[in-house]
């Protein structure tokens, strides 16, 4: 059994691009097996005027109609007539993609450095709050129309960014420097991120043409532009040059942490600190910036919020940076997989409310069926995971006490 | 997995050697018989159809080259692995062991290399961990009859060694001691030993022969696994060699020469000494002025050390592991910072300098732990082959790594220093010890440095590797690099270096040419006892170690090193 259990894990360790993407292939249809099972066997529970009559029960929902909304309600239902690619459901799920692949990037740059930022959330609010009252400022000075949006969005994202940035520096340098644990420290600067934008909202930013708790609206000109023609138009609060910004900032990290002396010591740092210091990494600073980093990301990632989404700053900021937890796990910590578990996460909330206007299935029901998806296909993923730090322990001791090599050294030594 | 089609051809192998057991008429004397044994990892075979016969009441020692399978094929015995073919016979019965518990029952006893001792807790109280014999029904530890029982097996085995004693407090060789003492106590008719004489000094190694010859006599079998030649001669009765997973053969040491051995065990023939050749030095290139260490603890481990090598010299530290070397060195190297004291690096006060700066100004450091520092486990060999060198011109600019250089350059350091499989795309943590060794020791030496600070750099490396690396050495001596050596292996800090400091809880004893010491001299210092007849010669070693740390003139100093020439 013991026995088993470990070569199923090393198996899992080993398994190349190609098996762990049917794996995860394999792990979704499972999920919506049971996802399936579920929602009928509920659906036998429920009162209903319709249904499929059974037995002399009355099965109220029907599986394949609520993944179908799942799904394909996520792209605006491509397989109807009248199916236009710019649709509304389309934008959401894609911007709820894009801002993910920003907390999802911050989380999983963090986590190859060996840190566990638990505070891509408060980065998130900090650097959403800076870039609203920073655009609402600069525009008083800076000329409008295209000059205003060329000039703005890029001082927006900026300052997001910086201040991201700074926030997530505090938790570093507490932990270069004080050895505190990073994530306590994240977690209770998520609280001060929202006591504190919340004291400078009403203190100095708050619109005073509103009672909400917001900011004032940054103008139009400085919201992120959609494409004419091709993009999505009008409301839906999703803009492709956003969307490609996200993607391009994807592989920027993916080639800087693969390629650059920075990402390669980052990475050292994370899986062997010690090899890190002998190899002339300076620890310390290694900690701060790739929390910086990190916390950059994060304040990125708000800056799409408020100049995509909202136009301006609100108090109720919606949980993507804890998303963006689950989203680097499932994408198994690596920057390029962020995109597709980003995705995933926006087809799940868009098809949510698609199912929600579609059918009588209640939310909590909904919920359960994301949480389902995302656990079956994190799964592997999370073994993965556990299994590289036992199989890697188990596997030193053969390799150190027997030599790995004895079958290829045949031959060598006689020959020499 | 991928060896899997070869599964059927040793079974039937080993089903036709079954029917011609040419040792029947001898298995009643046998503890041990091990029949065949195959066992494979993914993508290696560990050990390919072994045999070995240990007679009751013998010391046979198992002698191999790391990567040998030595250690595997004593893991199959204990319980450990299952091996996928072969029999394993105690007593001349059949056996099959799913877990050292069921050897244990069996009467089989492993000694680690590492021991597994409770520090804090008492002789008695580790001997029994797990065994304990209990009264009140169960209720409680029956410590009158631990202790009465340790006592027995001392006298009946004439051990030294208190029941009451706190482990932490003992020497290394007593901790051995309660280590065999525990495996005698769980009822031990065999005793494996891995690798016995590692961590012991020369005076104890020689008590642990005495241990060997007394159980042997009092009926016990050992089995003890070693890759060093003299060992093997001097304590065996019998010597199976391994190489390369397979059985080569059992000798007698008694009519075998060393050189016969190290032919057996590499499969070729071996200079086992390195020739030093008179060197030549230069300008210091190194000093180290009255450095002091506290470690985690704010325990003082170096005490004050003084040593200045020249280019072209190869200064030795021999001493037992955990007298301060380790901490020495990495305040030399830039992971420690010394507490007081200036390190002193090609004319610079490098004190304050960090690891980066010193690699930058051309240390090579091999450290002394391969898997924690010298590597990082999880990367491939190509990103292996940068580490140290990530930020310098040759493989990066502007902070960009260009990685088709630094894949020609783990190539190269691959193919010279004959690093298996040759691979750089494998992973560092699938190789054997000695070949990342191989891998770590070529990449420092190839960094083009001023200083090589190598520790244990040959620990693991099997013998043919380990001339490579010693010839390397000396190279790199000849082309007037300066060599801070430290290692365990006494033969190789003597006849490489060309001064050699012995330390001794965080003091040097003596810092004197090599060949002024008989190796027993040197053991004494090792253990902390200045030799007495040698008063005379000793103070005067000192006065001139002192001295040449103390910057006096090149003249003066370079002669005890042309003498040992």
């Amino acid at each position: 059994m013991r026995d088993r259990v470990e070569r199923l894990l090393e198996r899992l360790v080993r398994a190349s691009a190609v098996e762990r993407i049917a794996v995860s292939v394999a792990a979704l249809f499972a999920s919506i097996l049971v996802g399936a099972v579920l929602v009928f066997v509920s659906g036998g529970f429920a009162s209903c005027r319709t249904g499929l009559e059974l037995a002399g029960w009355t099965f109220c929902y029907n599986p394949v109609q609520v993944y179908y909304e799942l799904f394909l309600g996520a792209m605006g239902h491509p397989l109807q007539g009248g199916w236009s690619p710019m649709n509304y459901s389309l934008a959401t799920t894609l911007q709820q993609t894009t801002l993910l692949i920003f907390t999802g990037l911050s989380v999983a740059v963090a986590f190859r450095a060996g840190l566990f930022n638990i505070g891509t959330q408060g980065q998130l609010v900090v650097g959403g709050l800076a870039t609203a009252v920073s655009v609402v400022y600069a525009a008083a000075i800076v000329p409008g129309g295209l000059v205003g949006t060329i000039v703005l969005i890029p001082i927006g994202v900026l300052v997001g960014a910086i201040f991201g940035g700074l926030f997530g520096a505090i938790p570093g340098a507490l932990k270069a420097y004080a050895d505190a644990n990073e994530v306590i420290t994240t977690i209770m600067l998520n609280f001060v991120a929202v006591g504190v934008t919340s004291t400078l909202l009403s203190w100095q930013f708050q619109d005073p043409n509103s009672s909400n708790p917001q900011t004032q609206p940054v103008p139009e000109y400085a919201e992120i532009p959609t494409i004419p023609y091709v993009g999505f138009g009008g409301r839906m609060d999703f803009s492709l040059l956003a969307f490609a910004f996200a993607v391009a900032l994807m592989v920027g990290v993916a080639w800087l942490l693969a390629r650059t002396s920075f990402g390669y010591e980052l990475r050292t740092s994370g899986v062997q600190p010690e090899a890190a210091a002998y190899g002339g990494v300076d620890d310390k600073r290694m900690v701060v910036s790739s929390m910086t980093l990190s916390g950059a990301l994060g304040g990125i990632g708000g800056a799409f919020w408020v100049l995509m989404v909202h136009g301006r700053w609100l108090e109720n900021v919606p949980e993507l940076g804890f998303d963006g937890i689950a989203v680097s796990i499932l994408a198994g910590n690596n920057p390029l997989g962020v995109g597709a578990a980003a995705f995933l996460f926006g087809i799940l909330q868009s098809g949510s409310r698609s199912i929600g206007t579609a059918t009588d299935v209640p939310p909590e029901l909904v919920g359960v069926l994301s949480g389902l998806i995302i656990l079956f296909v994190a799964m592997p993923e999370f073994f993965r995971m556990i299994g590289s730090r036992y199989v890697g322990v188990e596997r030193e001791r053969p390799a150190r006490a027997d030599g790995g090599e004895a079958g290829s050294d045949d031959g060598g030594d006689a020959d020499a | 997995m991928t060896d899997s089609g070869t599964g059927t051809t040793t079974e039937e192998g080993e089903a036709a050697r079954g029917g011609t057991d040419p040792g029947s008429r001898r298995t009643a004397d046998l503890a041990v018989h091990l029949d065949g044994i195959t066992k494979r990892f993914p993508g290696v075979v560990a050990n390919d159809d072994v045999d070995l016969r240990v007679e009751r009441g013998s010391v046979h020692a198992l002698l191999g080259e790391n990567g040998a399978g030595k250690t595997t094929l004593m893991n199959v015995l204990y319980g450990l692995y299952q091996p996928e073919g072969g029999r394993v016979v105690v007593d001349g019965e059949e056996r099959s062991f799913d877990s050292p518990r069921d050897a244990i029952d069996a009467g089989i006893g492993m000694i680690h290399q590492h021991f597994m001792l409770v520090d804090t807790m008492t002789v008695a109280e580790n001997i029994a961990l797990g065994n304990e014999p209990r009264k009140w029904f169960g209720l409680a530890v029956d410590r009158k009859r631990i202790n009465r029982e340790i006592r027995d097996l001392c006298d009946r085995y004439g051990f030294d060694v208190d029941p009451g004693a706190t482990v932490a407090d003992l020497s290394v060789g007593a901790q051995q001691r309660v280590e065999i003492l525990k495996a005698l106590y769980r009822g031990a008719d065999v005793l494996i030993l891995d690798e016995p004489t590692a961590v012991l000094t020369p005076q104890e190694v020689e008590g642990l022969y005495d241990v060997l010859e007394e159980l042997t006599a009092q009926g016990k079998t050992i089995i003890f696994i070693t890759h060093k030649l003299g060992e093997a001669t001097h304590a065996a009765d019998e010597i199976t060699v391994l190489r390369d997973g397979k059985s080569v053969g059992t000798v007698d040491p008694e009519g075998t020469t060393q050189d016969e051995l190290a032919e057996y065990m590499v499969g070729r023939e071996v200079l086992l000494e390195a020739e030093a050749d008179p060197c030549e030095t230069g300008d210091v290139v190194l000093s180290a002025d009255d450095v002091v260490v506290e470690d985690e603890r704010d325990v003082e481990v170096v005490s004050g050390i003084d040593l200045e090598i020249r280019s072209g010299e190869i200064f030795g530290i021999a001493g037992v592991d955990g007298n301060g070397q380790g901490e020495l060195i990495e305040a030399i190297t830039g992971l420690r910072t010394p507490d007081e004291g200036t390190i002193t690096f090609d004319g610079e006060d490098v004190t304050d300098w960090s690891r980066r700066e010193r690699i930058d100004a051309g240390m090579a450091y091999v450290p002394e732990d391969r898997h924690k520092q010298g590597l990082v486990m999880p990367f491939d060999l190509v990103e292996n082959g940068v580490l140290g060198s990530q930020r310098s011109e040759e493989f990066a600019n502007s902070g960009r790594i260009d990685w088709n250089a630094v894949r020609d350059h783990s190539e190269e350091i691959i193919e010279t220093y004959d690093v298996r499989p040759p691979n750089p795309d494998a992973d560092a943590v699938s190789l054997s010890g000695g070949n990342q060794q191989k891998f770590i020791v070529g990449r420092e030496f190839e960094r083009d440095p001023d200083l090589v600070v190598a520790t244990h750099p040959t620990r693991g490396v099997d013998i043919g590797s380990t001339e490579f690396i010693h010839d390397r050495l000396l190279e790199l001596r000849q082309e007037g690099v300066a060599i801070l050596l430290v290692s365990s292996k006494l033969d190789e800090v003597r006849s490489l270096s060309d001064r050699l400091g012995v330390i001794y809880e965080g003091e040097f004893m003596d810092v004197t040419d090599p060949d002024d010491l008989t190796e027993e001299e040197l053991g004494l210092l090792m253990a902390g006892q200045r030799p007495s007849e040698n008063a005379d010669a000793d103070a005067s070693f000192r006065g001139d170690g002192s001295g040449a740390s103390g910057g006096r003139g090149g003249d003066g100093r370079d002669e005890p090193t042309g003498d040992s020439a």
